[in-house]
């Protein structure tokens, strides 16, 4: 069986396909300055010369070029970071948009037995492997950060993991497409509409009193577009003449947009058709005779009766689309995700402002996006340009930037120690990491419902930063029991405890540089604070970290030096520095 | 009246504090007086996330309600067969004390929850009919003019979650479990706050309160703690990894390592007290005498069994005092209601009667009170093979103190075009208020009626203050 496993690894691993990514290419242009000659193309042609460095965007030391990495991709290694120092963090940004998304739906296709069944989860499996080893960091972490916005979960998807596999791979095609494309092929997703019940939602049936399903209609307005109050474009509350918020839909625009999700099932030749083995990863179908023929009236917009179903959706979602609300709303939410719990209003504006307009000027003058609403390069690059996100900040700083949720953290250790062996189909520790009391209380498309493991408004009880008024999702998921077991999972990782006896090859970390440094407890630490938190550690943390290093004296070198290094990776990565990206 | 005793008042006086707005005025001349700690009582509440369908829970028996209801929800009747069966004849018929309020109405439960149905019986459960959300009474023809102030949000998931637990929309910041546990902590100088409430279902805002922190319990029990240093393997058993240890216990015992940022501070403090608590909390609940009643293999089964467990270990613990927070999703049944529902019917009737077991062995079963809550309760007309977020809900109220064998407030039958629904998909509205639903287990648990209205502000809009079941 582990043979099996390890032959079949090696085959997944070299099949691992790349495909360019769909979306706007408007990454990499150069607003040319005034009097010269027009651009020839998206991308410099070779030997062209680099872009102006800006100041803003310089990188300077090797601590701002950790902080943007850990802001924009899911951790580099010592080598990346030291060779990224003098360069601009906008090169990085368009060199990131260059890189085709790593796709692995073939794979997961290749996996089925002779029924076009699946067994185990291979596509979470893959998942993880994906998002340790790919190159398009950006785009992998773009598609995370979606997955916690679009959120489905397998936990209600048991039986549909192709769809799940399908959803992924939409994700991650459109990672840095546009966010209207997305909805379209959100909405037409089998795991999508089995996840929020629209799959086979029928229209109403006076005669029997049967109404369409109303799941979809509110969650694509609550979660996935404009929020339930009217936004600012720096996604404060609009108020009322009272004072009051202003709520953005009532239960009558949800009755009326939940006749848009109607007459949705399979491709096939019926409604109730199950035939077609690609039914899992292939856009649903309408039918129109279960399709709702009732005007549809939501939000200030009147579909007329009789209109279509495709045209029906076609013309919600353009609808919902341009409601102010939407850029804001996915404004905000996009930076938690990157580099900021509690962003300032007007970060998010001109994050929102970027999303609203499809495009983004860094300082340096390189344009991103193709000026279409909703263009997710831009936004991105807004987010990870932004004088907010880059501004350096110290150890002493009061400023904060994003609680980092425990997959990310978990990810950073993989790729900080170039570990290797990766598959998560033979490490059980994989399988279901979203358990609270020895995992890491997240699992990718795991959440408990479709309000993902945390809520981007959440304000913790009990804390600074709760009686501050500051939003702190990731707090959401820190309580006692997860706090162990973080620090538990991690210690297994850290001390090489994964993979079976007759696999010991699995997920193995290569320490030999922290191991050089092992005798010098405060290099070792100082090596560390940097690699890991972008030396964001105080004198005190480093002194207890240095404090438990030098506390074993060398007496079995081999054993003893490498322990010593465990040891204080375990405890930077249970610390605040780590746990809190500034 | 005016003789009677703080105590006599509080726990014995039911049906006098159901004088409403009279017995409150007089209580406000009481202002010195404070919550009520002698002996233990806990507070238990089990939230049923995704809105727990009260239609197909609670159902008419009686033959002209019952048809009614199979008219408006045929379709997602029929959809079950077997033991879940919605056929009158498969259903758990109740019979309550005071059936005489309900005329030739009657009632029955599903027939997964024959745990409920011997407990209400004997008389330990009582139904709350039409529960919800309100800030005011409200009926259909304030509703639809809005004459009334509504609850923001309604039919909103996480917006009514935190409406039933912390009175107003997500990112409210006081619960109201976390509001009576406060009262309890301001009234006994011994009592440890950190264990007065408990979550057994991570954060909640329900247990939120100025002085109550809400401790989430393991559900995998004790044992729980720093592998790295309690796994001697890990680092060596020979002694000389002792002084290592001892740094990396050092360097966990840190609250505070200096860093600026509020977020790095509470994180920083969050780690180490969780670690801290973990261990008091093992080292209180390590000696407990094992329950010989036999929990169900279930999500519910283990988290009330930890409450169970912990309520066993109360002393240890030093509370008087303790509200507790259970929780089990997967209610939002918009599809395959009849293959979804049935079981999870089964998984609390039979934890919840596993808890009342356990408890009545140790005779603890007067001091608990057990209740059920949800994000709302669901359409009455059905989708095809679901049901869509209401308003209004049903709910139980269980435990030794409880006057059970009655259903409070009422059941309205599945009539639709009735001024008890909204006029789109048959929405109950709310006879009762969620802040009646807790005034009531608010004044058992021993709050005075100040600190009942400060964590219950609209409680004195509504004529009666205490339901009497408890």
């Amino acid at each position: 069986m582990a043979v099996l496993k390890q032959t079949f690894f090696a085959v997944a691993l070299a099949a691992l396909t790349t495909v360019a990514c769909s979306g706007g290419d408007g990454g990499g242009t150069t607003t040319p300055p005034a009097g010269s000659p027009p651009p020839t193309g998206s991308a410099p042609p070779p030997g062209s010369p680099p872009p102006p460095v800006s100041s803003a965007t310089m990188l300077e030391t090797s601590d701002e070029v950790a902080r943007l990495l850990l802001q924009g991709s899911f951790g580099g290694d010592i080598e990346i970071i030291q060779s990224m120092v003098g360069t601009d963090a906008t090169t990085w940004v368009s060199d990131e948009f260059r890189k085709p998304c790593t796709r692995f739906i073939q794979d997961v296709f290749a996996m089925r037995d002779s029924d076009g069944d699946l067994s185990g989860r291979p596509y979470s499996d893959l998942y993880w492997d994906t998002l340790m080893t790919a190159d398009d960091q950006l785009c992998q972490r773009m598609a995370f950060a979606l997955s916690q916005i679009l959120v489905i979960s397998d936990n209600a998807l048991g039986g549909d993991q192709l769809a799940v596999a399908h959803y992924q791979d939409i994700l991650i095609r459109n990672a840095l497409g546009n966010y209207r494309e997305l909805l379209s092929e959100v909405t037409y997703s089998p795991a999508m509409a089995k996840f929020l019940t629209y799959f086979r939602n029928r229209k109403s049936d006076p005669r029997r009193g049967r109404m369409p399903d109303e799941n979809y209609a509110r969650e694509l307005l609550q979660l996935f577009t404009i929020g339930v109050v009217e936004l600012n474009m720096d996604g404060t509350s609009r108020l009322g003449p009272l004072g009051a918020e202003i709520e953005t839909f009532d239960n009558t625009d949800i009755t009326g947009l939940a006749r848009v999700f109607t007459g949705l099932a399979y491709i096939g030749d019926g409604f109730r058709d199950n035939s077609n083995p690609d039914r899992e990863f292939q856009p649903l179908q309408m039918y129109d005779e279960e399709h709702s023929e009732l005007d549809k009236v939501f939000l200030g917009t009147t579909i007329p009766a009789g209109t279509g179903g495709d045209e029906s959706i076609e013309r919600a979602l353009d609808a919902i689309f341009d409601h102010p609300n939407v850029p804001p709303f996915i404004a905000r939410q996009l930076i938690q995700r990157f580099t900021a719990s509690n962003p300032s209003p007007g970060y998010v504006e001109r994050v929102a402002t970027a999303f609203a307009n499809g495009s983004y000027e860094a300082p340096n003058g390189v344009a991103f996006g193709d000026n279409r609403r909703g263009d997710l390069q831009a936004t991105i690059a807004a987010i990870l340009l932004d004088t907010e996100a880059l501004q350096a900040a110290n150890a002493t700083s009061e400023l904060d930037g994003k609680i980092r949720e425990p997959v990310l953290k978990f990810l950073q250790w993989v790729r900080a120690f170039n570990v290797t062996g990766i598959d998560a189909d033979s490490e059980g520790r994989l399988r279901d990491t979203s358990r609270t009391n020895d995992r890491l209380a997240q699992h990718p498309f795991r959440a408990p419902s479709v309000f993902n493991f945390y809520r981007p408004g959440f304000q913790a009880p009990g804390t600074e930063s709760g009686d501050a008024g500051l939003t702190t999702p990731e707090f959401q998921i820190i309580n006692e029991g997860s706090s162990l077991g973080y620090i538990n999972f991690m210690t297994d990782f850290v001390f090489d405890r994964t993979g079976g006896s007759d696999d010991p090859e699995r997920y193995l970390p290569d320490y030999a540089t922290e191991i050089a440094l092992a005798n010098n407890a405060q290099a070792l630490v100082a090596h560390l604070n940097l690699l890991l938190t972008g030396n964001a550690m105080t004198e005190n943390e480093i002194s207890a970290v240095e404090n438990a290093v030098s506390a074993l004296t060398i007496s079995d070198e081999d054993r003893d030096l490498r322990q010593r290094v465990i040891v204080a990776i375990t405890l930077i990565v249970s610390g605040p520095a780590y746990a809190v990206l500034r | 009246m005016t003789h009677m005793t703080r105590r006599d008042f509080l726990s014995g006086s039911a049906a006098s504090f159901a004088g409403g707005a009279g017995v409150l005025g007089l209580l406000n001349q009481n202002k010195a007086w404070a919550a009520d700690t002698a002996g233990y009582k806990a507070l238990v509440c089990v939230f049923l996330f995704g809105g727990m369908d009260h239609a197909d829970t609670v159902f008419p028996f009686d033959e002209p309600s019952y048809d009614i209801l199979d008219d408006v929800r045929g379709g997602l009747l029929n959809n079950y067969s077997g033991d879940a069966s919605r056929d009158r004849d498969n259903l758990l018929p109740i019979n309550p004390n005071n059936s005489a309020a309900f005329g030739t109405r009657r009632f029955a439960l599903s027939p997964q929850m024959p745990e409920l149905h011997s407990l209400f019986e004997s008389g330990e459960l009582a139904i709350v009919g039409n529960v919800g959300p309100l800030i005011e009474p409200t009926n259909r023809q304030s509703f639809d003019e809005r004459s009334v102030e509504l609850p923001p949000r309604l039919f909103s998931h996480n917006d009514q979650q935190s409406t039933w637990m912390a009175l107003g929309v997500e990112g409210s910041r006081l619960g109201w479990g976390g509001q009576f546990a406060d009262a309890a902590i301001a009234s006994d100088a011994t009592a440890n706050a950190l264990f007065t409430s408990i979550s057994t279902n991570g954060s909640t805002v329900f247990l939120a309160g100025n002085s109550s922190q809400a401790f989430a319990a393991s559900t995998r029990g004790g044992g729980l703690d720093l592998n790295i240093t309690q796994q001697r393997f890990l680092l060596g058993g020979n002694s000389r990894f002792d002084p290592q240890r001892a740094a990396i216990e050092a360097y966990y015992d840190t609250s505070d390592f200096g860093a600026a940022g509020t977020m790095r501070r509470d994180f920083n403090r969050a780690i180490s007290g969780g670690i801290a608590n973990i261990r008091s909390f093992n080292e209180a609940s390590d000696n407990i005498v094992p329950f010989t009643t036999t929990f169900p293999d279930s999500n519910l089964g283990g988290q009330l069994q930890l409450v169970a467990e912990t309520i066993e270990a109360r002393d240890a613990l030093q509370v008087s005092r303790q509200v507790f927070f259970v929780g089990i999703g997967g209610f939002d049944t918009h599809s395959n209601q009849a293959d979804r529902l049935p079981g999870l019917q089964t998984q609390i009737s039979q934890a919840i009667g596993a808890f009342r077991n356990a408890m009545v062995e140790r005779g603890l079963w007067n001091d608990v009170t057990l209740f059920t809550a949800s994000d709302f309760g669901r359409t009455t007309i059905d989708n095809g093979d679901g049901t869509d977020h209401g308003w209004g809900g049903h709910h139980f109220v269980t435990g030794g103190s409880v006057t059970g064998r009655r259903i409070l407030g009422d059941i309205p039958t599945a009539d639709i075009t009735s001024s008890n629904y909204t006029r789109t998909s048959g929405r109950l509205i709310p006879s009762v208020s969620v802040e009646q639903y807790a005034a009531t287990l608010g004044s058992w648990f021993g709050l005075n009626n100040d600190e009942l209205l400060a964590a219950l502000p609209n409680l004195t809009r509504f004529s009666n203050s205490n339901l009497g079941f408890v």
